[in-house]
């Protein structure tokens, strides 16, 4: 992409509103710590209060704790209204409600300048801290749900070994799955959403950098209560929490419900900021033709976040409703209908997966182009992809309802709509092999991501359509088949996806080189690990193993320890790439500002990013992947340089 | 994509509000949508409940439904305060301050004598949360309505003390628009909330599965 730098927005003197105090207001007194010291107080003192008021013994019609359910739900709401109040969530909305509006220094301030390393744990509004923030947080997620991945592997290496209690097994299952898709969902978005591309729109800021906090600060206020079930009886019904199995749950079903209902609204923040900045906050010459396809895929991402968290969001406020006001939403004794959850809940629950795969698919896209040096094959078709897999993932959800017993007439159409689902993600496969097709390979190690997520990604889609099918998943469903198959999807897919795109652009978030060569080992160790693990996982559900359960026949014992052998190597694998990144991040050697030579407005900055991104706001005068077409601006800027460094050889 | 564009400008980030302003519109049409979604699964909720009338449990206790006008006053009470609002903006426009905080205010007590009287329903509805499905799912719309319209108090004030505080102004009204836009959303969503439990109340479905006799444990 060629960028002429102009200012935008001509600078005079803006007339400022009366500056109240010094810049930043009561903000300069919050951070993480008063932010735990709020939570902690206001939960205590709710739990106290409501200790007091609530009849502990009271039961519903399944003789769940009703009494102890309510008071735990109001102290952990509690914690997280006290934390975001103690972090300074709040300030902002009163401060405009109050028509006190941010001064330039005020704005300044709460993005963190000349705050070093402890605007990191502020409620800061700059994108990159916020990019961060989410980045380390992604980092902890992934490693609590891979730790209680790798028990789970490890209870089922042997039939009939039972390191575990059956119910704590059952928990362990059902936070492993909670906390994997919450990660997966903020992987790509949270770090590179947020960091990246506002830089790579040619913006200074996200459109609401607040409520960029905001969706931050939120989800970091909802993991203890999701973590705190682990010691309140945990997650025992899967991640789907099925009705009315969720009703008749513990205490820990409530940190879950708590978890959802918050991550929610983080959620919908974040797409909210995401959605406006891509659209309105585009520099100067760029055209939606123009737009980088991570942006594009950022979008579709955000649009689907938008739509469907929220039917999901009110499916546990609903079931949070019967389990502690003892409401009658699903409990069919009662004129509840499960089928009634099961759909708000894959409402989506399914587009989720799409969620997940749509940015880091095009987080492959965007980087294919660099290390090919090729434009990307068929822009418009790789739109086309996404806007299909929007559209489409509206109406496919059914297929997760065919055994269920609900409207058995209306699986074939869901099959359908299914199936054809696999045509707009075939878009975006044909966009990457046509990419590649007659390249010349750079390969590094963003690039050997590609390879893997592109092969995972076809025996995840081709297993899919034979799960949509409806005689086929009368055979396979709830069976360790399905399991491999999302696996597939949602790692093989999504997370090596993820760190493709994470390799790619670390160099700039980071400001250090990714240290290849242990990133690369540990990258293809957790590549073969997986393989390992979920191709033998396919062999179980073949042979008829169903999921989630603790105890097995002889039969599959096999399948399961080579499984089991492949999520260690997994796990080892993983290890060593987050080995490659903390030991690159804490180097001393800056990284150049573009080493990729690539050509999106992000590798035109400076590295480390300064606060306001660019000197003067960029001008776009070309295609992102304009590679080996001769552009006039990059002649005169070659001569320009030329000229330059002629006139800086020493006579 | 940005713009350059005359007017006042914003004093954070230096641009003209009008650009601010298409951002912030963006944003508002955008949390609507998201808002619209979740009161969409509230209806869906209501609606799929009373077609299915699982274990001929739809119906509250003795067929006692929630009067009707207790909904169609608090969609009253909504509609005038978006109007008074609406008018305000109007007024301020033109370059009548007065008039914005007129409809300011105006908005703000209706809008609070309105959400008392949601309360008011919720606590006198003729039958509890518990008492069917007919009962849980007009108690969830009832709330919904009250987190609302709460909120919508909460801006209107917020009207008031920024315009008193020339943050809005005839040259600046954008935030007082944005604030009407959302207001006639709520309007929208609380009138078809109140249409449900108007033109939903028997369920269609009289030949309904039962389930077992759980509940004789309680």
């Amino acid at each position: 992409m060629s960028v002429t730098t102009a200012a935008v927005f001509e600078q005079p003197a803006v007339l400022q509103p009366k500056q109240h105090g010094k810049p930043g207001g009561f903000l300069r007194h919050t951070s993480i710590f008063t932010g735990l010291a709020g939570g902690i107080v206001l939960a205590a003192i709710t739990y106290m209060i409501g200790s007091k008021l609530v009849p502990w013994g009271t039961q519903n019609a399944d003789f769940t704790q009703v009494g102890l359910n309510a008071l735990l739900a109001a102290t952990m709401f509690a914690w997280v209204i006290g934390f975001m109040a103690g972090i300074g969530a709040f300030a902002g909305p009163i401060r405009w409600a109050l028509g006190h509006d941010l001064t330039h220094d005020d704005a300044e301030y709460m993005a963190g300048k000349g705050q070093g390393k402890f605007r990191y744990w502020k409620y800061t509004t700059d994108h990159k801290v916020v990019g961060t923030q989410y980045f380390i947080m992604v980092l902890i997620l992934l490693g609590v749900g891979g730790f209680l991945a790798m028990l789970i592997r490890t209870e089922l290496g042997w039939t009939w070994s039972e390191l575990f209690d059956p119910n704590f097994y059952n928990s362990i299952i059902g936070t492993h799955g909670i906390v994997m898709v919450v990660s997966l969902i903020i992987v790509v978005t949270g770090p590179l959403g947020n960091f990246i591309m506002p830089i790579m729109v040619g913006a200074r800021d996200m459109a609401f950098p607040r409520l960029n906090a905001l969706s931050f600060w939120l989800l970091f206020a909802a993991v203890p209560p999701l973590l705190a079930t682990l010691v309140m009886g945990g997650i025992r019904d899967g991640w789907s929490v099925y009705q009315p199995l969720a009703t008749q749950a513990g205490m820990g079903m409530v940190g879950y419900q708590v978890l959802i209902i918050v991550f929610a609204f983080s959620t919908g923040v974040a797409s909210v900021n995401l959605i406006t900045t891509a659209v309105t906050m585009r520099a100067r010459g760029m055209n939606w033709s123009r737009v980088p396809i991570f942006v594009i895929g950022i979008i579709a991402s955000s649009v689907m976040g938008l739509i469907w968290f929220p039917m999901y969001q009110y499916s546990q406020v609903l079931a949070m409703s019967d389990l502690i006001l003892n409401s009658s939403f699903f409990n069919p004794v009662a004129g509840g209908s499960v089928w009634l959850y099961e759909n708000l809940f894959w409402l989506l629950a399914h587009p989720e997966v799409y969620v997940i795969v749509v940015p880091a698919t095009a987080g492959i896209l965007e980087l294919m182009t660099v290390f090919l040096r090729k434009p990307l094959f068929s822009y418009k078709l790789a739109i086309a992809g996404f806007a299909g897999v929007v559209g489409i993932s509206a109406i496919v959800w059914v297929h997760h309802m065919y055994m269920t017993g609900f409207a058995p007439q209306v699986g074939y159409p869901f099959m359908l709509s299914t199936e054809l689902i696999s045509i707009p993600f075939g878009f975006l496969v044909l966009v990457a092999l046509g990419t590649m097709w007659r390249g010349k390979v750079w390969t590094r190690l963003p690039m050997m991501c590609v390879y893997a997520v592109i092969w995972d990604k076809v025996i995840g889609g081709i297993t899919g359509v034979y799960l949509s099918d409806v005689p086929v998943d009368q055979y396979m469903h709830g069976s360790m088949f399905v399991v491999a198959h999302f696996h597939f999807m949602l790692m093989g897919a999504g997370l090596f996806g993820a760190m493709a795109a994470i390799s790619y652009w670390f160099p700039k978030m980071c400001g250090k080189m990714l240290n290849e060569s242990i990133g690369s080992i540990g990258f293809w160790t957790a590549f073969f690990g997986f393989q390992i693990t979920f191709f033998s996982m396919f062999v179980a559900g073949l042979q008829g193993m169903p999921r989630r359960v603790l105890q097995f026949d002889n039969a599959f014992n096999v399948s399961n320890w080579i499984s089991t052998i492949g999520a260690y190597i997994i796990g080892i694998g993983m290890l060593i790439f987050l080995y490659a990144i903390i030991t690159s991040w804490r180097g001393k050697t800056w990284a150049p500002a573009n080493p990729w030579g690539a050509k999106t407005l992000e590798w035109q900055t400076s590295t480390p990013v300064p606060l306001e991104n660019f000197p003067v706001l960029p001008v776009v005068t070309s295609d992102p992947y304009g590679y080996g077409v001769p552009d006039p601006y990059d002649a005169i800027e070659q001569e320009l340089a030329r000229d330059d460094n002629e006139a800086k050889v020493p006579q | 994509m940005s713009t350059t564009t005359t007017g006042p400008l914003y004093p954070t980030t230096g641009e003209p509000v009008a650009v601010n302003a298409r951002r912030n519109r963006l944003g508002v049409w955008l949390c609507i949508v998201s808002d619209c979604a979740g009161s969409i699964a509230l209806l869906i909720a209501y609606s799929y409940l009373w077609s299915l009338n699982v274990n001929n449990a739809w119906a509250p206790p003795k067929n006692t439904w929630a009067p009707d006008a207790p909904f169609w006053l608090i969609v009253l009470g909504i509609v005038l305060a978006t109007i008074a609002m609406w008018w305000g903006y109007k007024g301020l426009v033109k370059g009548h301050k007065d008039r914005m905080i007129i409809g300011a205010t105006l908005a703000t007590l209706i809008t609070l004598v309105t959400f008392i009287g949601q309360i008011v329903q919720l606590s006198t509805f003729p039958f509890d949360i518990q008492d069917g499905a007919y009962a849980s799912s007009v108690f969830w719309l009832a709330i919904g309505a009250a987190i609302h319209l709460f909120l919508v108090l909460f801006l209107t004030m917020a009207m008031i003390f920024r315009t008193k505080a020339d943050r809005i102004t005839s040259d600046n009204p954008y935030h007082a628009r944005l604030v009407s836009m959302w207001m006639t959303y709520v309007c929208i969503i609380i009138a078809i909330g109140a249409l449900f439990t108007l033109v939903m109340k028997e369920s269609p479905n009289s030949n309904a599965p039962t389930f077992g006799t759980f509940t004789s444990q309680q």
